[in-house]
């Protein structure tokens, strides 16, 4: 065997090379970034991705729509409810299957139930990439109430599989009302907790003030959604840009802050469920009786055929507009499902947003936008 | 601003748009057109001075027996419940102009397009693999696309040229 040598890639002398990840904590999952720096400087940032891909797109082609209902949890694992109902939407639309009132507005009970834990656990995660360790106690302790709610209903704590082509596939139960406004309650008490330990924090407020900022050129650019579009002072928020569901039924506010840095999307992020409380509050008190699942049985049907046609389906996320392209050609399977995941968009955007800053504030530049990998890989 | 009617209207009175080569439609948009590759770029530029980000690309092989890819972008706004998809309708074996100079984000979504479809773009910065290990030599997303047996042993990724050049797992090594 001969030895090579490698050959010297044209690169100035004053920069080098390193390699953040794929097994780095802060990463979130696998991700790599290939940074080159010149002394302590960001010079160029090189996202790597797909270590966690899985095929979601390939697998959706081999399967029947409903045999793909549980792979739609798997993609953001943080916003399983959310996407699960988004799969069942997007075929109901085309498939033109009615939904029952009562799960209409489940659906929503549910999905905000699901953004608060998202947003919780990444608050206490976030914090603990900048060294805090104390929040996530608080944090994932709501949390905690949270899942076992959603556990009491769907039988999940993670990857949620509920939705069904008409509905939902279990009930809420007599009880579910209250227990919910046990643990809105107890999420209500928290806010002025979180406000004092994090916000008042010289550390956090010092390494989050200014960095990472956003210009709203490079939001269109790279179509940055969901919080991090919000901090960036843009009001868009699919459930009320394009209302979907139950969603038009409920009042609530758009939260958005004009500095578009790292303190900003955190701010945005816990207004954001206040509002989610706000929200789940008016659906328990309007949620109406009925059946959960359509009676019609079109939904339940093993093999059901979709029209030929080409839907597009979008929602909001716990990070952003999620959306579905659903091409049927008239067979029992997608022809082909594409999915628009909110992360992809704000990973992308890093490679503009980071040349400029710090090593250091590197952490938290890319903790700050809630990044999920397993749904940019798919 | 522009309402997406009067957007896709003025796109028509430029000439960048075609007929529908096919009849399958498209919902969960407020108008889709079929543009042609060579105008794609301006389109894009037009859309992006009204105010419409780049939503998503997928490619759809769909038009196979006519040897031919299909290409849906999305581009939606901030401030009103406006949704354009544009389709491209392009030949396999020519590149489609790039809209990575116009939007940062379609240099990935061309790159996944490149690597899951094998579409090519002229004018990319440099199509690269994306969500596949660097080097893949198949294109996945195909509908002619078979994988190649699961074997424990064999974990390269290369696509084995005819049926008959496929390791079998119960006699390699």
């Amino acid at each position: 065997m001969t030895a090579q040598t490698p050959t010297l890639t044209a690169e100035p002398l004053d920069t080098y090379t390193l390699n953040m990840g794929p097994q780095h904590p802060s990463t979130h999952g696998v991700l790599r970034l290939v940074l080159t720096l010149r002394g302590e400087k960001l010079v160029h940032v090189d996202p790597v991705i797909g270590y966690g891909h899985r095929g979601h797109e390939k697998m959706a082609e081999n399967r029947t729509y409903a045999q793909f209902l549980p792979n739609t949890s798997r993609q953001d694992y943080l916003s399983g409810v959310i996407y699960n109902n988004a799969w069942c939407e997007a075929v109901e639309k085309l498939a033109g299957i009615p939904v029952p009132e009562r799960a209409l507005v489940a659906r929503v009970i549910l999905a905000e139930f699901n953004r608060l834990a998202s947003h919780l656990m990444w608050i206490g995660a976030y914090l603990l990439d900048l060294g805090g360790w104390t929040p996530q106690l608080y944090t994932w302790d709501d949390r905690e109430a949270i899942l076992f709610l959603l556990e009491s209903v769907t039988g999940s704590r993670l990857t949620y599989c509920t939705g069904r082509f008409g509905g939902l596939s279990r009930d809420l139960d007599a009880d579910f009302p209250a227990r919910a406004r046990v643990v809105l309650k107890k999420l209500k008490d928290r806010w002025q907790e979180y406000e004092d330990l994090v916000e008042g924090n010289v550390i956090f407020v010092q390494r989050t003030r200014g960095v990472g900022i956003f210009t709203k050129e490079q939001c269109q650019s790279y179509g940055v959604t969901g919080s991090s579009l919000r901090a960036a002072g843009v009001a868009y928020d699919v459930r009320k840009v394009e209302p979907y569901g139950a969603y038009p039924r409920f009042q609530f506010d758009i939260p958005t802050r004009p500095e578009s840095d790292a303190f900003a999307r955190y701010w945005v992020r816990v207004q954001e469920m206040k509002q989610s409380v706000r929200i789940i509050e008016q659906a328990l008190e309007q949620l109406p009786d009925g059946p959960i699942l359509t009676e019609r049985g079109l939904g339940s049907k093993k093999r059901l055929k979709l029209p030929v046609g080409t839907q597009y389906y979008a929602v909001e996320a716990a990070r952003g507009a999620y959306g579905i392209l659903l091409v049927s050609e008239g067979g029992t399977e997608p022809y082909r499902a594409k999915f628009r995941v909110p992360s992809y968009a704000n990973l992308a955007v890093m490679q503009d947003v980071m040349p400029g800053y710090m090593v250091a504030d590197l952490v938290g530049i890319l903790g700050s936008i809630d990044v999920i990998i397993p749904e940019i890989d798919r | 601003m522009a309402a997406p009617a009067e957007l896709v209207r003025l796109l028509d009175e430029r000439g960048w748009t075609a007929e529908p080569p096919t009849a399958h439609p498209m919902s969960g948009v407020s108008e889709s057109r079929w543009v042609l590759p060579e105008h794609l770029v301006a389109a894009a530029r037009a859309l992006k001075e009204a105010g419409y980000f780049y939503e998503s690309l997928t490619c759809v092989d769909r038009l196979d027996p006519q040897g031919a890819f299909e290409l849906v972008l999305t581009f939606a706004r901030w401030d009103a419940p406006a949704r354009i998809g544009v389709r491209v309708w392009t030949p396999k074996d020519t590149p489609v102009p790039s809209l990575a100079g116009v939007f940062g984000i379609a240099e990935w979504n061309e790159r996944e397009a490149w690597e899951l479809f094998g579409v090519e773009f002229s004018g990319h910065p440099k199509l690269r693999w994306l969500l596949l290990p660097d080097g893949t030599e198949f294109r996945p997303l195909l509908k002619s696309f078979t994988a190649p047996p699961p074997s424990i042993y064999d974990d390269s990724l290369t696509a084995p040229a005819s049926p008959d050049d496929r390791t079998d797992p119960d006699t390699h090594g």
